[in-house]
């Protein structure tokens, strides 16, 4: 009994880095999770004294807005739905990473977003615009600071996006190698 | 019996001398650490822009305005002056005019740029004696002109009826341009340093960086220049609450 069960508990040397990559795709997946949830509320939260309400939502978007409009991008009516969208899809896609539902795509979506908000920093700081970041809608100024963090969190997501992708070829392969051992695959996955 | 009573009577006239003197010691003492304690807060501006110059006014609108809004700038700032052309003036004309708001200049006049103390010093003069509006929309509007020459007082000329420019042109006696920043011998420089010393608790680390008051209550501070369109959407959505 005891020869049996041995090999399922303990894993082989080829199946420890497998182990350890799904870890780290766990750890990454939920820090970006988590990192999109505090940006969300940091934005949405009352940035006065005031209890949470539609209202009070309403007025930090408003004031989400004017940090979107010093980026001097776009003109005020699309800043003003610009701002009004990317709090709420950043919730979004918080919940979505946490849920690890579809992570393919999560992280895609993920890296496609951070790439913008990249980007846009890099823009801005060539241009020599001295704005705040509103990256966590607190008074932060946008420079080398804040960038090296965004692009930071891009890599994590590139990591995120490239280890889904990985994982998901590895099952696959499985399962066309043997139904029995892919059906057990996908049952740990999920 | 009568012995006694003379006794006890200067027993009490002797009390009553120890009180008195403990009573005169105990008020010298206190005023004289009283008038220590206030010392620092009173040495904080020079004399002479208290004693001779009345404050200036670097305001627009009532008070008691729903909203206030308040700005740190630079004359010779770039930022501030597309700032100040299409988001304060629309905004003064509009929402100042109807009560609204009330807007505060504070001046953080930036290293870097050659003339911008110099420009504060003007405007400030302006403000004593109630010209404030006039000289921010020369300096602003002439920005580009004066930040390369140097020469605010020509511009000043063009804003200001020739009896204005010739009293602020008597303040600013000792505010020559030769003058260091922050000097004692222009009455303007301690306002300008108190404005630049409440930039730095924000903190201001650019300009134009402004704060938003509405019924006491602080917003985080502001950075850059937002445009009128969104800052009024955001006013409405305050006064609509």
């Amino acid at each position: 009994m005891s020869e049996a069960a041995a090999p399922v508990s303990r894993a082989t040397p080829a199946e420890s880095p497998f182990k350890l990559g799904r870890i780290l795709l766990l750890v990454g997946r939920l820090a970006l999770a988590c990192i999109f949830l505090v940006a969300a509320y940091a934005k949405l939260k009352p940035q006065i004294a005031v209890p949470w309400s539609l209202s009070s939502i309403e007025t930090s978007l408003s004031m989400f807005a004017m940090q979107v409009d010093s980026y001097q991008l776009l003109p005020p009516s699309q800043v003003i739905r610009v701002a009004h969208f990317l709090p709420p899809f950043e919730l979004f896609l918080g919940l979505w990473l946490l849920s690890g539902v579809a992570l393919r795509f999560s992280s895609v979506v993920t890296t496609l977003v951070l790439t913008g908000f990249f980007t846009l920093m890099v823009r801005t700081y060539a241009l020599h615009l001295s704005i705040n970041c509103g990256c966590f809608g607190t008074s932060e100024q946008l420079g080398p600071k804040t960038m090296l963090r965004d692009g930071s969190l891009l890599a994590l997501s590139l990591a995120v996006t490239a280890g889904a992708f990985w994982f998901h070829r590895q099952r696959r392969s499985a399962a066309l190698s043997s139904p029995s051992s892919a059906s057990m695959t996908s049952q740990q996955s999920n | 019996m009568p012995g006694r009573q003379t006794a006890r009577s200067r027993r009490s006239r002797r009390l009553a001398g120890i009180a008195c003197a403990a009573a005169l010691l105990i008020l010298a003492v206190s005023s004289t650490l009283h008038a220590r304690g206030r010392a620092p807060a009173t040495s904080e501006k020079p004399a002479k822009a208290v004693e001779t110059i009345p404050a200036p006014v670097k305001t627009y609108g009532s008070k008691s305005a729903p909203i206030t809004l308040e700005v740190f700038g630079d004359y010779e700032c770039p930022s501030c002056g597309g700032f100040y052309e299409y988001t304060l003036r629309p905004m003064i004309s509009d929402y100042v005019a109807a009560g609204k708001v009330f807007i505060v200049h504070r001046d953080f006049p930036l290293a870097m740029h050659k003339y911008g103390y110099e420009a504060a010093r003007w405007a400030n003069a302006a403000a004593t004696i109630g010209k404030f509006s006039e000289a921010e929309a020369a300096l602003y509007d002439n920005q580009n002109y004066w930040g390369q020459s140097g020469d605010i007082q020509k511009y000043m000329a063009a804003a200001l009826s020739p009896a204005d420019l010739h009293r602020v042109q008597k303040l600013m006696t000792g505010c020559e341009m030769a003058v260091a920043p922050a000097s004692h011998s222009c009455p303007f420089d301690a306002y300008i340093e108190q404005d630049k010393a409440l930039g730095n608790m924000v903190p201001v680390e650019a300009t134009p960086t402004f704060r938003i008051f509405y019924k006491g209550q602080k917003f985080p501070a502001g950075q850059g220049v937002v445009s009128w369109t969104v800052l009024k959407q955001f006013f409405d959505q305050l006064l609509s609450q």
